[in-house]
């Protein structure tokens, strides 16, 4: 792993390749582990060491961005000089006005040695258990361990230093026997924190519990979301309306000060909140803030980065995406506030519903109205005077987000961490009045 | 920097002191060079090159992979080291060793034709083209937002396994299209792209971007983009269906290609890309679709976007039928998953760059044409819709149950094309849905369509990969919401 000493001293050699107005350099560090099962065995399982700069020039008002794995002198030194001809030709962008400049960042620790040094032996151990455990009921497992650690670094010719290293350690399963399927998911900083033994238990049960599922009609149920599922609703919000490009070329549903859910939704996205230990700076070095998204449901903030802040004449929240991506800003450590209710307590007190364990393969029908659809998947269940009755067959939804958001009786005290597409959410589960499902 | 040969020695070697028992290495470079256009400014200008190997092996009969980014000799060495190292902990948890299907050994070349380099293209001619017709775009009163793309690969690949195999391939690919939106009060939003969502990405040089003449397709697309703000909502109901080669494409890809994929249908996706209805009992057996339709699947095809020369197994490509008169006959294949089923590979395994390991994916799944005219195929609809361009999808983890949008519709009544339709949507079940096709049109109206961003895997890689279709028409589809 790259130090903080040698990642800058890389990239401040850059700076001094550049005659450009101004330049900026990213380092990003990757040292990623994964060991996938299915089937019982481990069919997949590698290692990856690399490292990547990303330079971005400006001459003017004119930006060029180039991108290297070659990280030794003469990498840097050709790296710098294509962003700088890229920005020779071309033109300029009215709305860009200048790279930012941020002072350091706040310290978060977000790297441990536990993680780090865990091996493909440690990972063969974790997902034996798993096997051992699914075996024994008579089920197969298939799943993923995957331990990394990143090194991101940040500079830029207006004084700008950052660097952060950070671990993530990621289990999932599935086990499964012909229609019975049950799914759970841990992710934490440290790995000795991810209880393969519990995740796989809970795997298991789900997946003994789906026996003989029953097919029920399309139509409007009262829902329980669990924690993976109420993530992937909130992802593709912030997906469709949390950036200052989506808001600011109206293509968003977020309206400031304007109703957007129901007053019991607080959705905040907040890097330093104690179970995040996320990296406390963006893609160009910017120090991140804290944003309320919404607040009991009125819409109060979107995120920015330095050219979305300058054409909307605010400042940046320090959520760029690296430089080469034309996404727009995006938020990644998104919470949503707690309910004081009990997954169980939410089972007791609906007369009749369904328990969602995760969707698969959400995806919009209409975004102006965050409107999606997907399928429920490994672990869906009727419930029937308080009590889980049976098993239900995977069910699409037609649904929009943000009237499920309006929806919502009650919420878990307890919230949950999801990991999903690099984005990290702090989630309870949720029982939801008024949901539609189109199909089987 | 080090010869390609020479480390291919000194990793393979180093491997088989370990204890290898197979080994390959893979040592690719990859350059990019991506631009976009929004609204009258260069949104991203940007050259990206990453170069890097993968060794690969088979150590106490299962797998291990690792892969670097620096090439020197003693990084090979400790590479290979570390991939016989996880592939000993593979082996703690397998039942049988692992068997190859056979491959003699070959050395051989390959590079895709291509008749315009786009990368000595001087980025300055690319830049204004795209500024022009984003200009084009926005010349439609209403239109509030224009982006326009071109997207150029360079890639060389070094294979070389312990099995005695070299192959040398470079591929080229070129990718553009343009985009225009009109936006409405905020909650209504007509949006048009061409060729396609993704626009067109083929495995061509500069050469396509004259072919797409994207210039002439501005004021339509701008026009129609303007026209579905005041568009009807789609009609909910049992009707027929026409689909263009664009959305067709991504009907094949996600409901033929994913569900042949033979890693899926044996359960190495199962806990994130999901499984196949299409199991192997059902080889030969299940009627997956009308008898008009016949699918193969073709890496050789000229130009698609999943044509190479050699998989990254060191297999050769090779056209194979997946579908003959409807019937299920064939899978994409690996040389592990071909040896499960005694058969040999059909050279299906691609990995994204350097660092991944290799798993199987689509190349090129086309399906054959049939005979109709497009105007035939609406000729014969009494109650219908056409749909064009892919806007949204979404199917099950098994491929059975899926839900489409598209950009634009059209209705068909009594034989005719009438009023344009908004947000059109169909869904369905795949088996169902493919049996009731019962017209394609022909060869003229046949393209190989280019994904450039199918993911599978974890961690997740993503592949590019071509779909042949033309216009084709479905029967009894529920359509709407």
């Amino acid at each position: 792993m790259i130090s903080k000493g040698k990642a800058l001293e890389i990239l401040e050699k850059g700076l001094k390749y550049s005659d450009a107005d101004q330049i900026e350099l990213l380092l990003l560090e990757e040292d990623f582990y994964l060991t996938r099962f299915a089937e019982n065995i481990i069919h997949q399982n590698m290692g990856r060491a690399d490292h990547t700069v990303m330079a971005r020039a400006v001459l003017g008002k004119k930006l060029g961005v180039a991108v290297t794995n070659k990280i030794d002198e003469d990498g840097i030194k050709k790296v710098v000089k294509d962003a700088i001809e890229i920005a020779k030709n071309q033109k300029d962008d009215p709305d860009f006005v200048l790279l930012p400049k941020s002072g350091p960042a706040p310290e978060v620790k977000g790297f441990y040695n536990n993680t780090h040094n865990f091996s493909p032996d440690d990972r063969a151990k974790g997902v034996k258990i798993a096997v051992d455990k699914s075996q024994k009921n008579d089920l197969i497992s298939a799943g993923a361990f995957q331990t990394e650690t990143d090194v991101t670094a940040v500079v830029n010719s207006l004084g700008t230093r950052q660097y952060f290293q950070e671990t993530k350690a990621n289990f999932s399963l599935t086990v499964s026997k012909d229609e019975q399927s049950g799914w759970a998911q841990g992710f934490s900083r440290e790995v000795k924190d991810i209880n393969t033994d519990k995740l796989s238990q809970i795997a298991v049960e789900k997946a003994l519990s789906s026996r003989n599922p029953v097919e029920l009609p399309p139509g409007e149920y009262t829902v329980i979301l669990e924690e993976a599922a109420v993530a992937s609703f909130l992802l593709f919000l912030a997906f469709l309306g949390f950036g200052g490009k989506t808001f600011s070329e109206g293509r968003s549903f977020m309206k400031i000060g304007e109703k957007i859910t129901g007053d019991n939704i607080t959705i905040i996205e907040d890097p330093y909140d104690p179970v995040m230990k996320s990296m406390p700076f963006d893609y160009e070095g910017v120090t991140k803030k804290k944003v309320v998204l919404i607040e009991n449901g009125i819409g109060k903030g979107v995120v920015y980065n330095s050219y979305y802040a300058n054409k909307n004449k605010t400042e940046s929240t320090g959520h760029a995406l690296q430089p080469n991506n034309t996404f727009g800003p995006y938020p990644k450590n998104m919470l949503i506030s707690p309910g004081n209710s009990t997954l169980d307590e939410m089972i007791a007190s609906t007369d009749k519903g369904i328990l969602i364990t995760h969707f698969w393969y959400i995806n919009y029908m209409n975004p102006m109205k965050a409107q999606v659809t997907g399928t429920t998947r490994d672990g869906t269940f009727l419930i029937e005077n308080g009590k889980i009755k049976s098993a239900v067959k995977n069910m699409r939804i037609g649904q929009s987000i943000l009237e499920a958001f309006s929806n919502v009786e009650l919420m878990t005290k307890e919230r949950k961490l999801c990991p999903q597409y690099g984005v990290l959410m702090y989630v309870p589960a949720m029982k939801i009045n008024k949901f539609n499902f189109i199909g089987g | 920097m080090i010869n390609f040969k020479k480390a291919s020695e000194i990793a393979l070697n180093s491997a088989k002191s370990k204890g290898a028992s197979y080994a390959d290495i893979r040592i690719v470079n990859t350059e990019d060079e991506n631009i976009s256009v929004e609204n009258g400014a260069s949104k991203l200008l940007e050259k990206n090159n990453s170069f890097g190997f993968g060794i690969r092996v088979i150590a106490d009969g299962a797998w291990g992979f690792a892969s670097s980014s620096d090439l020197n000799e003693n990084n090979l060495k400790k590479t290979a080291d570390l991939a016989v190292k996880i592939a000993r902990a593979s082996a703690k948890l397998k039942k049988n060793d692992l068997v190859l299907a056979l491959l003699s050994k070959t050395k051989d070349s390959y590079r895709n034709p291509v008749q315009i380099d786009p990368f000595t293209i001087p980025l300055k001619e690319k830049l204004d083209y795209l500024l022009a017709l984003d200009q084009l775009l926005r010349k439609t009163d209403g239109i509030t937002s224009a982006s326009a793309f071109m997207d150029f690969r360079k890639e060389s690949r070094f294979f070389s396994s312990s099995e005695g195999s070299q192959i040398e391939q470079m591929l080229i690919q070129s990718g553009a299209g343009i985009e225009a939106t009109a936006m409405k009060s905020r909650r209504e939003m007509g949006k048009r792209s061409y060729p396609d969502s993704n626009g067109q990405y083929e495995c061509k040089g500069y050469e396509l971007i004259n072919e797409l003449n994207l210039e002439e397709n501005c004021e339509k697309i701008a026009q129609q983009a303007k026209a579905l703000l005041s568009a009807k909502d789609c009609p909910s109901g049992i009707k027929a269906l026409v689909l263009d080669g664009a959305q067709l494409s991504l009907q094949i890809h996600e409901s033929i290609g994913h569900p042949l994929e033979l890693d899926r249908v044996l359960g190495a996706e199962k806990n994130f890309s999901g499984t196949s209805f299409a199991t192997l009992d059902k080889l030969n057996k299940l009627k997956y679709a009308s008898d008009v339709i016949n699918v193969v699947t073709d890496p050789t095809y000229p130009g698609g976007l999943g044509s190479f020369g050699y998989d990254d197994e060191g297999v050769k490509a090779e056209r194979k039928d997946l579908i003959q008169d409807g019937l299920l006959v064939g899978y994409l294949t690996s040389r592990e998953t071909a040896s499960l089923v005694k058969t040999s590979s059909n050279g299906s395994m691609r990995a994204e760059g350097w660092g991944n390991i290799p798993i199987i994916r689509m190349t090129n799944t086309i399906l054959i044409p049939g005979n109709y005219s497009f105007e035939d195929l609406i000729s014969e609809v009494d109650d219908g819709i056409y749909m064009e361009t892919v806007s949204s999808w979404s199917i099950d983890d098994n491929r059975e149950n899926f839900q489409m949008g598209c950009q634009i519709g059209w209705e068909i009544k009594n034989g005719k094309l009438g009023e344009m339709i908004k947000n059109p949507t169909y869904s369905g079940n795949t088996v169902e849905f493919w049996n009731s096709c019962d017209g394609i049109c022909s060869e003229k109206y046949f393209k190989v369509w280019g994904t450039p961003n199918c993911g599978k895997g974890q961690p997740g890689q993503n592949a590019r990969t071509g779909q042949g279709a033309s216009p084709a028409r479905f029967r009894n589809v529920k359509v709407g919401s």
